[in-house]
């Protein structure tokens, strides 16, 4: 790995002592005076016309201040996919309809909250009950309630894929495998609930504080359901607690803290309770998949044909991407000479997923490397041998999907069986112990612009000053993963600063450089990075023109920016402070500030992503047969995610994703009764707690990606996609149940054990 | 009606007139404007809303403030009373990446001291057993182990 | 949403006087001891009482004695905390002790009381089947004085006890155990380690050499409350345990159980585990009687 200074050292998070202290404001942290408190009404039933709404009682309420409904509201419709307008099928409020349990209806601002909340139960909704739909399978059927008029079959996007001659693959395999898979809808869980303060300022434009991944779309979007102009209004991202993709659009308790902000003209908060976010909240997407893949004796494979079904809930909500990523991550980790996908995103009377670590990720590789683990076992080769040799290597294009560039895939499959004694435990673990496999590949953001912003992906503004000191502005959102620390480094780096020297401003869209699209699809650090590398590089063209011009260099002398000096790289006694070339450099210019902007867009990198990560992870197993409960023992997890900018950053990433890949597969899921969540509290909603976690061993895989600042490209969101498929692997080596339907509980783990032949309870491969 | 009650928080004392069904939780949030006490899920149940009552952790979203009456109080705010150094277990999160979305930090720092205070060396199953009742979504819960394992260190040494 | 609905609070300094407010203020009035549970029910709005009567600053009722004769009493607002590391509970009463570590969190059982959990009537209570095995008695007080109450005797349903109108709990006896006896409890969830339970069950076994003399089996989270497996029982007791014995008696013990299907487990796989656990309490609870 190449020496940086600071990129790859341990560096403290920026806001690790303002956490620590409690002095951190997050946004339910916040109040102005006069501040009024929101709470919303939500429906109680799954799919339903609304017939009449009365707030008049609600309204003479005391100390109730404001209450509206969706008849109240500009009634635009609103929805990540801007490109596509018609996919925009959301209103801050009902209008006419609601369409599941939890669907908002009404709002109320008043001067606490337990009267906010007394005025919720004020207000009366007539309803007429409507029949409705809650499975993928149910809602794509002929005669299906229909959710939203415009879309009479309830397929509300769909997306296909297809390269070589698939037909003429399978006929040509010497093994055909079809198996259908179903995975489950779990909870970002992020621990602050939802929190959003609106304020109208004099002149009549909004300020918004909201906990949320993506203030430019928030602004956008607010402004285009409030009717007014975007740069009216201003939203600040406080510090966040968590999103995973959760807090990544605009949602109702925002629009209505704005709206009621402007009419009451006071300020109003809205905070979600934890009841609200089981019961309401964006979820990742449940799956019905269906795949085929076919391969030669060999292993080789020579296709795959992928069919997916994503019970979208009620909205679209950001399930057109998770449609378009499960296709392409479909093509992803092998060489799949053909290839052909349709993924069909339905609607169901039910909370609506949306993003959520990993992006259709998970699901959709659930499948893949399940499927790989059934081949390697049937054919009789071992599953790291298969994958090895179908795995996707560097260069490898796959047409429509991406071209591969930095790949340390093979090498994190090498270095995964090697840390695990994978060879010698297939063969000689006892009984109901297993150890499995599961592989990943992840985005270094999206290159798909659903949004249609006319802004670069990512800018930077970064000014220097003549005492040293730096101030890097950018729109980016620091939710907990700790992009503010690494732009930093990446900032420290170019312009050979200490991190001390450096002030970030980030995420408010009214003092920070338009645009950043946000914290998701793990595209901060590539394209943020980026866009501050190409400002920082502008500011030392500066710099070096100023130390060329005292010291008369030759022109073709190469600079060097570092250690807070700026000097020619064989001449470093010819050089002076940063301090000083900044103030010289101002000084030639008249004083005008030194300040430059850098921008990141991706070109030339086809649909998806500018680089791709790689992973592979083992998991270790006991199953207690009698009760079918699992305890992992331990993972081994070697990653691929090109230079390492901030080490502890990228552990704490990758390790706070195996809890979230555990849960996944072990103990997370959504209990319905049709529409209705069961379990809206954490007791029954199972988090992996600190006793829950498993050793863990990570090893890095060194690769350099060349589109990435300093070679770094995705970390720790594509972890959450192995842990499934290893687990259930290694579950399926200590019992002989194979798991094609997450979660994997005890009672599918004995009535699998049961279905199995004669009570087989060894798989064939450990004989 | 409201009841005065009088209680110490983080060595301050307070009167403070609170309705009976106010939670320490609200008091300590909306009254007493202490930000490091987070709510996250008002049921006992992720542990974000930790304090000390008398020296013993408990989670202030299900406890009475009426109750509190003469009580001693602790916050994490109240872990480095004066601002410039910190508390060993603050030092040690910082230090060790415990820290990510921070949501949970200070409720975890507040369970660490109620561990390190009984056990001053406690085994990796002691730390996670006395952190099972504080939720974090962004760590997996490696580097917190790690900072209390680092901070009963610091504090035994502190204590020779 | 989360919050309190509101109600009045009143801290009687003595048994006499809660038990006369409770009187004066009837079906309204809620007796608190920790209040997790109480706290909750409030704020889902399953209950709206007017008036919470804590128990709190009524003297020594937070007490937990042990006597070698007597046996141990635990007192009303004696917290699980408390309980769960006392010296002679985990010297006399190591399951008690268990009980009272597997409920809840560090922060609830900082809170809670193993009285207000056994109040509560939850059948999925950690701490009822393992007393109840170990032939508890409750102490109770009320308007018309003082009663005592096998613990095998309080629990009617899901929230339901044989409490009269305006009696408290104030503490739990448990005897002194029998000489060779035995206990174990063990319960099961969904997520493994430290969580609500699913189903369970609490055993005592008075062992004579190889031979079980007498046994007491509960089955916790199977029924509207707390289960003895009486017929369980008699497949065990006064004969020597053996592998086949135990199966009999694991399957006899899941026939007896009336599990639901809820969020926390099916009925099916409740039955399946009841017979599992009940072999697993008995070879644990016979195996520390001989040892």
């Amino acid at each position: 790995m190449k020496e940086y200074s600071i990129v790859g050292k341990h560096v403290p998070r920026n806001d690790a002592r303002a956490k620590a202290t409690g002095s951190a404001l997050y946004t339910d942290d916040m109040k102005l005076p006069g501040m009024l408190h929101g709470r919303l009404l939500r429906s109680p039933l799954a799919h339903a016309r609304i017939v009449r709404i009365d707030t008049s009682r609600a309204e003479s309420l005391p100390g109730v201040r404001c209450v509206i409904t969706g008849e109240d509201t500009p009634k635009v419709k609103y929805g990540n996919w801007r490109l596509f307008p018609d996919t925009q099928d959301e209103y801050p409020l009902a209008v006419d309809k609601v369409r599941f349990i939890g669907d908002e209806v009404a709002a109320v601002a008043a001067v606490d909250l337990d009267t906010a909340e007394e005025a919720l139960g004020l207000i009366e909704v007539e309803y007429e009950e409507l029949p409705g739909v809650f499975d993928v399978d149910s809602a794509i059927r002929e005669g299906a309630p229909v959710l939203h008029d415009y879309c009479p079959n309830n397929v509300s996007v769909n997306r296909k894929i297809q390269y070589g001659d698939i037909d003429k693959a399978f006929a040509e395999s010497d093994y055909v495998r079809e198996d259908v898979f179903t995975v489950h809808a779990v909870s970002p869980a992020y621990l602050e609930p939802c929190s959003a303060m609106a304020q109208s300022d004099l002149d009549g434009r909004i300020t918004l504080w909201t906990s949320t991944q993506v203030p430019y779309i928030v602004q956008c979007l607010l402004a285009s359901t409030l009717k007014m102009r975007e740069n009216d209004i201003r939203v600040i991202k406080p510090y966040v607690g968590g999103g995973f993709g959760g807090k990544m659009e605009l949602r109702a308790w925002e629009f209505c803290a704005a709206f009621m902000a402007r009419k009451t003209g006071r300020p109003v908060k809205f905070t979600l309770s934890r009841e609200e976010e089981f019961l309401a909240g964006r979820r990742r997407h449940a799956m019905k998949l269906y795949s085929k893949v076919g391969f030669k004796k060999d292993g080789t494979l020579t296709g795959k044909d992928l069919r997916i079904h994503l019970d979208g809930g009620a909205y679209n909500a950001m399930g057109p991407t998770a449609t378009f990523l499960c296709g392409n991550f479909g093509a992803m980790l092998y060489r799949y000479p053909s290839y052909r996908f349709l993924g069909e995103h339905v609607y169901t009377n039910k909370p609506p997923a949306s993003a959520m670590r990993g992006f259709g990720a998970p699901q959709s590789i659930f499948a893949t490397e399940t499927q790989m683990n059934i081949a390697a076992e049937e054919l009789g080769i071992d599953p790291i041998e298969i994958r090895i040799k179908n795995a996707q290597v560097s260069g490898d294009e796959i047409p429509e999907v991406a071209t591969v560039s930095s790949c340390g895939f093979i090498e994190a499959l090498e270095k995964a069986a090697e840390m695990s004694g994978w060879k010698e435990k297939r063969k000689s673990l006892k009984d109901g112990r297993g150890i499995g496999i599961g592989c990943y590949s992840f985005i270094s953001g999206g290159v798909f612009n659903w949004f249609n912003t006319q802004y670069p992906f990512s800018a930077a503004e970064v000014r220097v000053f003549g005492d040293g000191t730096a101030h890097l502005l950018t729109m980016a959102a620091d939710i907990g993963q700790g992009c503010d620390t690494v732009l930093k480094q990446i900032l420290c780096e170019e312009l050979g600063l200490k991190m001390e020297d450096i002030r970030i401003t980030s995420a408010d869209t009214a003092t920070t450089p338009q645009a950043d699209l946000g914290a998701w699809g793990s595209r901060l650090t590539l394209m943020n990075g980026n866009a501050i590398v190409e400002a920082a590089r502008k500011i030392k063209a500066q710099l070096f023109g100023t130390v060329s011009a005292k010291y008369n260099l030759n022109v073709i002398y190469d600079m060097e920016c570092k250690n807070g000096r700026v000097y020619p790289a064989n001449k470093p006694d010819r050089g002076m402070s940063f301090a000083e070339a900044v103030a010289m450099t101002q000084k030639a210019n008249r004083g005008e500030p030194l300040v430059a902007f850098g921008y990141y867009t991706p070109r030339g990198k086809g649909l998806v992503t500018p680089a791709f990560s790689f992973g592979a992870q083992v998991a270790e197993v006991e199953v207690d047969k009698q009760t079918g409960i699992v305890e992992v023992k331990k993972f081994w997890t070697a990653h691929d995610c090109g230079t390492v900018v901030n080490p502890k950053a990228v552990e704490g990433q990758l390790e706070g994703a195996i809890q979230m890949g555990l849960g996944y597969t072990l103990s997370e899921q959504f209990i319905m009764d049709g529409g209705k969540t069961l379990n809206t509290h954490f007791l029954d909603y199972k988090m992996p707690n600190a006793m829950d976690m498993p050793p863990s061993e990570v090893a890095h895989i060194d690769t350099y990606e060349p589109e990435g600042p300093m070679g770094a490209k995705e970390a720790g969101e594509g972890l959450a996609i192995p842990t499934a498929p290893a687990i259930a692997e290694a579950v399926f080596h200590a019992t002989g149940y194979r798991c094609r339907d997450l979660p994997i509980t005890p009672e599918k783990i004995l009535n699998g054990m049961e279905e199995l032949p004669q009570a087989k309870s060894k798989p064939a491969a450990r004989k | 009606m409201k009841q005065v009650i009088k209680l110490s928080v983080n060595g301050d004392p307070y009167t403070v007139a609170v309705d009976p069904c106010q939670t320490l939780n609200e008091v300590l949030r909306e009254e007493l404007n202490l930000t490091g006490v987070k709510l996250g899920c008002g049921s006992g149940d992720c542990g974000a809303c930790t304090v000390h009552v008398d020296g013993r952790a408990v989670s202030s979203c299900l406890t009475l403030a009426v109750e509190m009456d003469g009580k001693e109080i602790l916050t994490a705010e109240g872990l480095a009373p004066s601002g410039e150094t910190l508390h060993p277990i603050q030092e040690a999160f910082i230090d060790k990446g415990a820290i990510q979305c921070g949501f949970c930090t200070c409720g975890m720092e507040m369970s660490a001291l109620n561990l390190l205070q009984k056990n001053p060396s406690p085994t990796e199953t002691e730390i996670r057993e006395a952190i099972s009742g504080n939720l974090c979504r962004c760590t997996g819960y490696t580097k917190i182990v790690e900072a209390i394992s680092a901070a009963g260190e610091k504090m035994r040494e502190g204590d020779r | 949403m989360m919050r309190l609905s509101h109600f009045d609070f009143l801290a009687p300094a003595t048994i006499e006087e809660a038990v006369g407010l409770l009187q004066s203020k009837g079906a309204d009035a809620r007796l608190m001891a920790g209040g997790t549970d109480l706290l909750m029910k409030i704020k889902l709005g399953a209950i709206k009482p007017g008036f919470i009567i804590s128990l709190k600053k009524i003297g020594g009722l937070d007490q937990i004695s042990f006597d070698p004769t007597t046996g141990l009493t635990i007192g009303a607002t004696a917290l699980l905390a408390d309980v769960a590391d006392h010296p002679d509970i985990l010297k006399h009463y190591p399951t008690v002790a268990q009980a009272a570590r597997g409920t809840a969190n560090v922060q609830v059982r900082n809170m809670g009381t193993v009285i207000g959990n056994l109040c509560n009537a939850s059948p999925a209570s950690d701490n009822a089947p393992t007393l109840l095995a170990m032939e508890a008695v409750l102490h109770i007080a009320g308007p018309e004085g003082k009663r005592k109450l096998p613990l095998d005797q309080f629990f009617k349903g899901p929230g339901m006890t044989a409490l009269k109108p305006s009696e408290i709990v104030t503490a739990v006896g448990v005897p002194v155990l029998p000489p060779n006896a035995g206990t174990a409890y063990i319960s099961l969830s969904a997520r493994g380690k430290l969580d609500c339970t699913a189903v369970g069950a609490a055993v005592m076994v008075t062992m004579s050499g190889d031979v079980c003399k007498d046994i007491r089996l509960f089955v916790a989270s199977c029924g509207p409350t707390p289960l003895r497996a009486v017929k369980a029982e008699e497949i065990i007791r006064g004969k020597q345990i053996s592998d086949d014995l135990l199966a009999q008696a694991g399957s006899q013990a899941s026939q007896e159980s009336r599990p639901i299907t809820d969020l926390r487990a099916s009925g099916e796989y409740r039955t399946k585990m009841i017979s599992v656990l009940t072999e697993r309490v008995i070879t644990e609870a016979s195996k520390k009687a001989r040892g």
